[in-house]
């Protein structure tokens, strides 16, 4: 007969079983949560940043102050000042950074094909952060075709709004390109006048935009002396549902395109979701260590005095101890893999369901579940092992 | 493995031990290794108390015991735990046997404490055997007589390998011819492991041949 064998009948753990049996259910549920809420982390991290989810690499956003009422009537407001692009770009979610020159004098655009002049404005950003690819974007003094390119945005209102409500004829992209109106800039008694050519027309940036070295020009000979502070900007980044980008802007009354930082607030949502539900396991688990430290306190308590002639005739506390050990671990161990499998059957249907949705993630939890499973346990161990110890040592 | 006691009084017996003679208690005396060691003393002298010193399950006294130089007190509980399984036995006057347990898992227990058993487990029933205990043994310990008590807890201090046995008036309950029979196998195992032993009675007895006999 093996000596464990005999301690069986000595020290009895069926004392308080039920208990013992519902914290062992409360340490599965405790862990299947906290796994379940560190994969749905690593999943949504995987659909945001992972390579295979990447539709688009970089986002670009233009970013300007909220006008308020007390802002009105007092333009420099409404600028960024040196210290605010600074702090800016230094930002960890800018990738890029760009200020929208302003021009810093009158336009006026004559199209004598269509019957129509308008006054304009013109702003210039660098070259990098526009959507059209074209040749003709260049400008050189001297030139007299200025290309532009113009917000689609434009075209759509000017085909489907102004056209239809004054039976004006709609036009296409092409024959938009194709005419080269009149461009008149000035500032005061001076005046030049050029060949406008729309080149493209941009749904990132929604301003008229002239090459950057052709507004550098007429804002040297056109201005007044001293270049302008930007009120817009425009920055890359390539997340722009990233909490952290949206709370800056808000913190410093910036406004942007709201279509594309919405995803912020489902992801703080998903976040807080998470954070609860991982929450709520790590205080079960507490829980149900502390169920399972008074249970051995109990059982050890039931048996005090078989334990203590046990170690009359000579067992060992480390041998007591281990016996102990050995009679609830194995079922620590059965539940820490009942919970991964659990998980990494979930994984393997969430992956499957939403690959039909183009959205990938890996069919196998993460090793940071892994890790976790084998954390608790450890921890759940070590919280045993000292009960074990502490109430063996009391004897 | 030799046993030193210096000037050892037990607390609660303190006036009563100082106002008598004794030739153990207040007194510095060494047992040596397989020695044979009678304790003679009336009721309530303090034999129980003695044996549990020198077991180390009591501490209520002043002086010292010490094993190899070393006192009890020094000795850590895996320590203690390791002389138990290896080099003292014990046989209690109260026996200490786990009623929940049978006759033979109460000796079962002490023969596979240590990972190495020092008698293999057909011993067991060899000796039981011998002191007329067989046909008990796979009944329950709370089932049995005192005087087949007394018996199962003799084979079960003499499952494991030790230098020195304790006995604290072991054959109480047994008659002439099953005292003569445990006597000559305990006498053997001693022998078959040079060891020594203490045994308390009330009596003079000739159940051994006794190399020293201490008055209490």
């Amino acid at each position: 007969m093996h000596f464990y064998q005999i301690l069986k009948k000595i020290i009895r753990t069926g004392v308080g079983k039920g208990r013992f049996l519902m914290a062992a259910v409360g340490l599965g549920i405790a862990m299947l949560l906290i796994l379940v809420a560190l994969q749905v982390h690593h999943n949504f991290n995987e659909l945001l940043y992972g390579e295979r989810n990447q539709n688009e690499r970089a986002d670009f956003l233009v970013i300007n102050k909220t006008i308020t009422n007390e802002m009105m009537g007092n333009n420099a407001l409404s600028t960024f000042t040196p210290a605010e692009i600074d702090d800016f770009k230094k930002q960890p979610f800018v990738d890029d950074f760009g200020v929208i020159t302003a021009g810093a004098y009158n336009v006026k655009m004559v199209a004598n094909q269509l019957g129509f002049s308008t006054e304009l404005f013109f702003e210039a950003v660098p070259d990098s952060f526009i959507d059209v690819k074209t040749d003709q974007w260049k400008w050189q003094q001297g030139q007299q075709e200025v290309p532009v390119i113009v917000p689609s945005d434009f075209l759509d209102m000017f085909n489907f709004g102004f056209a239809m409500g004054n039976n004006i004829p709609q036009f296409s992209e092409e024959t938009v390109s194709s005419l080269s109106p009149g461009i008149v800039i000035s500032q005061g008694m001076r005046s030049s006048q050029f060949n406008g050519r729309i080149v493209g027309f941009s749904d990132r940036i929604s301003t008229v935009l002239v090459p950057l070295s052709f507004m550098e020009w007429a804002n040297s000979v056109y201005g007044e002396g001293q270049a302008k502070p930007p009120s817009r900007v425009i920055i890359k980044t390539k997340d722009p549902s990233n909490p952290v980008l949206t709370d800056y802007l808000d913190q410093h009354g910036y406004s942007t395109n709201k279509e594309k930082t919405k995803y912020s607030k489902v992801r703080v949502i998903v976040q807080t979701i998470v954070s609860v539900v991982g929450f709520f396991g790590i205080v079960l688990l507490m829980f149900a260590l502390l169920v399972f430290s008074m249970f051995i306190q109990l059982v050890i308590a039931s048996c005090k005095k078989e334990i203590r002639l046990l170690i009359t005739l000579g067992a060992a506390p480390r041998q007591l101890q281990r016996y102990l050990l050995k009679q609830f671990v194995p079922l620590y161990i059965v539940i820490g893999l009942l919970a991964l499998v659990l998980v990494a059957g979930l994984q393997w249907w969430a992956a499957g369901l939403l690959a039909k949705h183009q959205m990938f993630v890996p069919s196998l939890p993460g090793v940071i579940t892994f890790a976790a499973a084998v954390t608790i346990l450890v921890l759940v161990y070590l919280v045993n092992l000292f009960a074990v110890k502490k109430h063996i040592a009391g004897m | 493995m030799e046993i030193q006691l210096s000037a050892v009084v037990p607390v609660p017996l303190r006036e009563k031990v100082l106002q008598q003679q004794s030739d153990i208690w207040n007194r510095d005396i060494r047992f040596l290794p397989a020695q044979t060691i009678k304790i003679k003393a009336p009721s309530g002298t303090g034999k129980t108390t003695l044996v549990h010193y020198l077991y180390n399950i009591r501490y209520d006294y002043t002086g010292s015991i010490s094993v190899d130089g070393k006192p009890w007190s020094s000795f850590s509980k895996d320590q203690l735990a390791a002389i138990r399984q290896q080099q003292i036995s014990v046989v209690f006057q109260d026996l200490r046997l786990f009623d929940q347990l049978t006759a033979l898992e109460n000796i079962e227990l002490k023969r596979v404490m240590s990972p190495q058993p020092y008698h293999p487990q057909e011993k067991i029933r060899e000796m039981a055997d011998r002191l007329g205990v067989s046909h008990v043994l796979n009944q329950s310990s709370a089932t049995l007589s005192y005087g087949e008590k007394q018996r199962i807890a003799i084979i079960r201090a003499l499952m494991q390998p030790f230098q020195w046995l304790m006995m604290d008036e072991p054959f109480s309950h047994l008659d002439e011819a099953n005292t003569e029979k445990a006597a000559k196998l305990i006498a053997e195992e001693c022998r078959a492991r040079n060891a020594g032993f203490v045994l308390t009675d009330l009596d003079h007895d000739n159940h051994f041949d006794y190399q020293v006999t201490y008055l209490l």
